[in-house]
C-alpha cells in the first residue's frame, strides 16, 4: 500500500505545482466552505455579509502569488477590523457579526506564509510581528468574554493561535530557502551546461581554423606554386633563348631580373606554406617530429611513442610547440644536445624538450614561452619549466588529445 | 646533346603539366604520356617503357605522397626506367626513403627547379641515363642538421662544396666544372672527405652518392 500512496502523494503535489493557480483556488474555496456556517445567521443580510468578508480573506488566497505584500496588507487590515469589531470584550453577542472571527482567518496564515517565500526576511518578520501581535490582543479581548473559564484554555488558545502563525512563517522561511537553493542550483546547472558548450564551440574552431590553414597550405601549393613555377620556367626559357641569340641586352638584364624574383618568390612561397601547415604533418606526429629533430641546428634524439592520433588540430600544436622551442634552445640555452619525447598519458599528448644547455629559462610577458604558453592554453593545455640557472632545460606541453 | 629521351609525365596541376610538356619537346625530347595521377602513370610506365618518368609528389586522390609511393613501385618493377620524383616542398625523410631503397635512376627535385630549364633538362638527363640527382636544398638541409656537425666541422670549406655535390648526384668532371678546379683536385678533395667521415671510396658515382645521403641522414 506505502508505494501506492507515495505515488498519490507525488501525483498530488506534482498537480499543485504545474497548476498553481488551480491549487490556489482550491484552497481559497477550502477556506470559504470551513466558514459556511455563517450562512445560518439571521438576518439574511447579516448573513450576506459575513459571507462577504469571508469571500474577501479567501480571494486574497487567490491572488496572493501575484503582490504577496497586498495580499498580506489586505488580510491584516481585515483581521484588525475583525479584532476591532468582531469581538466584544464586554460580552454579549458581537456588534457586528459579519465581522466575526471565522475559520476564513486562516487565510492569514496562507499569506504570512507566502510573503515568508517570496518576499525578504524582514518584511516577513515584520508581518510574523503583526499576526503574533494580532494573535495577542484577539487573547486579550477574548478574555473578559470568556472569564468563566480558566485561564489555562486561554493560554491554550494564545499558544494555538501563535503557534499557527508561527509554523507558517516557518514553513514559508524554508521554503523561501528551498527555492533559492534550488534556483542556484539551476544556475550553477545552467553555466556549466554553457560551459560545455563553449567547449564544444571552440573545440569546432580549433578543427575548423586547423583544417582551414592545411586548405590554404595545400592551394598555395598545388595553385599559387604551381602556377608561380610555371611562370619561372617560361621566364628561364625567354632568358636561355635570349642569351643564345644575343643583341637586346636591356631585355636579356629584364627577363633576368625578372627570372630571379620568380625564383627568390618560390622560396618565399614555401617557407610561408610550410609556417601555415607543414605537409609532413600529413603523415603524422612521429615523421613531422623526427624531420624536426633531423634538421635541428643542435643535434636532437627523438623518443616518439603515439599509438593512436591525435586530432590534426592537436598535432599542428604539437608540431609547433616543438619547432619553437627547437629554435629557441638554439638561440639562448648554449646546449649541445637535446631530446625530443613525444607520449600518451592520461589520454593526452604530453612534448618535452629537454636541454643540457645553461638553464636560467623563465617566462617573460611577450616572450617565446609566454607565446607557446597562450597557444597552448586555447586547448586547456599546460606549460611546465623547469630551468634552474647551470641546466638542464625541461619544457614539458601537455594538450588533450582533441581540442 | 643526346638523342630525345621518352619520357612519362605525372602532374596533377594541367600548367604544369603542359608546360613540361611543351618545353621537353622544344628541346627535342618525346613525351610519350602526360597523366595527372599515380594509377594512369602506372599503366603509361607498363605501356611506353620510357627513359625516365617525371613524378609529382602530391596527386589524386588524396594529394599526400601518391607520387612517391608510385615512385617507388615503378622503380621496383621497372629497374631500367629513371624516375625523377617532383615536390613541391622539401621532405627529407621522403627524399632518403627514396635514394636508400634504389640507388640507380632516381632522382629527388623541387617543383622550383624548373625556372632554370638547362639544369633541369640535364638533371632529367642524369636520371635517365641511371644517374643520381638531389635536390640541393634537400642536401642544405642534410649538412646544416645537428647531427653530424662534429665530423662536418673537420672538413674545410672547399671539401664541404664538394660534399654538398656529391650528395646532388654530381661527377667528378661536372664538380670540377662547378667549382673551376681541374678533375684531379676533386679527386684530392674526395679522397680527403672519404677518409675524414670514415666512408669506404667509390669509384662510381651512384654508390657514392649514396653513401654520401646515408651518412648525412643517419
Amino acid at each position: 500500500m506505502e508505494p501506492y500512496a507515495g505515488i498519490v502523494l507525488q501525483d498530488a503535489y506534482g498537480w499543485v505545482r504545474r497548476h498553481p493557480r488551480a491549487a490556489d483556488g482550491l484552497l481559497a474555496a477550502l477556506l470559504l466552505a470551513a466558514s459556511a456556517g455563517q450562512l445560518r445567521l439571521s438576518p439574511l443580510s447579516a448573513a450576506l455579509a459575513a459571507t462577504s468578508v469571508s469571500a474577501l480573506l479567501a480571494a486574497t488566497v487567490i491572488v496572493r502569488r501575484r503582490d504577496p505584500l497586498a495580499a498580506f496588507a489586505a488580510v491584516a487590515l481585515l483581521g484588525a477590523a475583525q479584532l476591532a469589531f468582531g469581538i466584544h470584550p464586554g460580552g454579549g453577542g458581537p456588534p457586528v457579526h459579519a465581522l466575526e472571527p471565522t475559520m476564513a482567518d486562516l487565510a492569514i496564515a496562507v499569506l504570512l506564509y507566502t510573503l515568508a517565500v517570496y518576499r525578504p526576511r524582514r518584511i516577513s518578520l515584520a508581518g510574523l510581528a503583526i499576526c503574533l501581535l494580532g494573535a495577542a490582543v484577539a487573547v486579550a479581548r477574548w478574555a473578559p468574554v470568556h472569564a468563566a473559564h480558566a485561564g489555562g484554555l486561554l493560554l491554550l488558545a494564545g499558544a494555538g493561535l501563535g503557534a499557527v502563525v508561527l509554523a507558517a512563517w516557518v514553513l514559508g522561511d524554508s521554503m523561501a530557502y528551498r527555492r533559492a537553493y534550488y534556483g542556484e542550483l539551476e544556475d550553477r546547472l545552467a553555466v556549466a551546461e554553457r560551459a560545455r558548450e563553449l567547449q564544444e564551440q571552440r573545440a569546432r574552431a580549433v578543427d575548423e581554423s586547423a583544417a582551414r590553414l592545411r586548405r590554404i597550405e595545400r592551394d598555395l601549393h598545388d595553385g599559387v606554386q604551381v602556377r608561380l613555377a610555371a611562370l619561372a620556367m617560361n621566364l628561364g626559357e625567354i632568358k636561355e633563348n635570349l642569351e643564345q641569340a644575343p643583341g637586346d641586352d636591356r631585355t636579356l638584364a629584364l627577363v633576368g631580373a625578372a627570372h630571379r624574383n620568380a625564383k627568390d618568390t618560390l622560396a618565399e612561397l614555401r617557407d610561408l606554406a610550410r609556417g601555415i601547415h607543414p605537409p609532413v604533418l600529413d603523415r603524422g606526429l612521429g615523421p613531422a617530429l623526427a624531420i624536426l629533430a633531423g634538421t635541428s641546428a643542435i643535434p636532437a634524439r627523438l623518443s616518439a611513442a603515439i599509438t593512436e592520433r591525435p586530432s590534426p588540430a592537436i598535432e599542428a600544436m604539437a608540431y609547433f610547440c616543438t619547432a619553437e622551442l627547437l629554435a629557441n634552445a638554439a638561440k639562448h640555452s648554449g646546449a649541445s644536445q637535446l631530446t625530443i619525447g613525444v607520449r600518451e598519458q592520461d589520454g593526452g599528448l604530453v612534448v618535452t624538450v629537454a636541454d643540457d644547455g645553461d638553464g636560467g629559462a623563465r617566462l617573460v610577458p611577450g616572450g617565446g614561452l609566454a607565446g607557446l604558453l597562450e597557444r597552448v592554453r586555447t586547448v586547456d593545455g599546460r606549460l611546465g619549466l623547469d630551468s634552474p640557472p647551470g641546466g638542464p632545460t625541461l619544457v614539458t606541453v601537455e594538450l588533450p588529445r582533441h581540442a | 646533346m643526346p638523342p630525345g629521351l621518352r619520357i612519362v609525365i605525372a602532374e596533377d596541376a594541367a600548367i604544369m603539366r603542359d608546360g613540361l610538356t611543351q618545353t621537353l619537346t622544344r628541346r627535342g625530347h618525346h613525351v610519350v604520356a602526360a597523366v595527372a595521377d599515380a594509377e594512369s602513370l602506372r599503366q603509361a610506365v607498363g605501356e611506353h617503357r620510357p627513359d625516365v618518368a617525371i613524378v609529382d609528389v602530391r596527386m589524386p586522390p588524396t594529394h599526400t605522397d601518391e607520387g612517391l609511393r608510385a615512385a617507388r613501385a615503378i622503380h621496383e618493377q621497372w629497374p631500367e626506367v629513371g624516375v625523377l620524383v617532383f615536390s613541391q616542398y622539401i621532405e627529407t625523410q621522403a627524399a632518403a626513403d627514396l635514394f636508400s631503397l634504389a640507388p640507380a635512376g632516381v632522382g629527388y627535385l623541387l617543383k622550383d627547379r624548373v625556372a632554370d630549364v638547362g639544369d633541369f633538362v640535364d638533371a632529367i638527363t642524369r636520371v635517365a641515363q641511371g644517374g643520381t640527382v638531389l635536390d640541393p636544398e634537400v642536401v642544405r638541409q642534410l649538412l646544416s642538421a645537428g647531427r653530424r656537425r662534429d665530423t662536418l666541422a673537420g672538413l674545410t670549406p672547399r671539401e664541404r662544396e664538394v660534399l654538398s655535390l656529391i650528395a646532388q648526384g654530381r661527377s667528378n668532371a661536372a664538380i670540377a666544372g662547378t667549382l673551376f678546379i681541374s678533375p684531379k683536385v676533386v679527386e684530392k678533395h674526395v679522397a680527403s672527405i672519404f677518409g675524414k667521415l670514415g666512408l669506404a671510396p667509390s669509384d662510381s658515382d651512384n654508390r657514392r652518392v649514396i653513401a654520401a645521403i646515408r651518412y648525412l641522414e643517419s
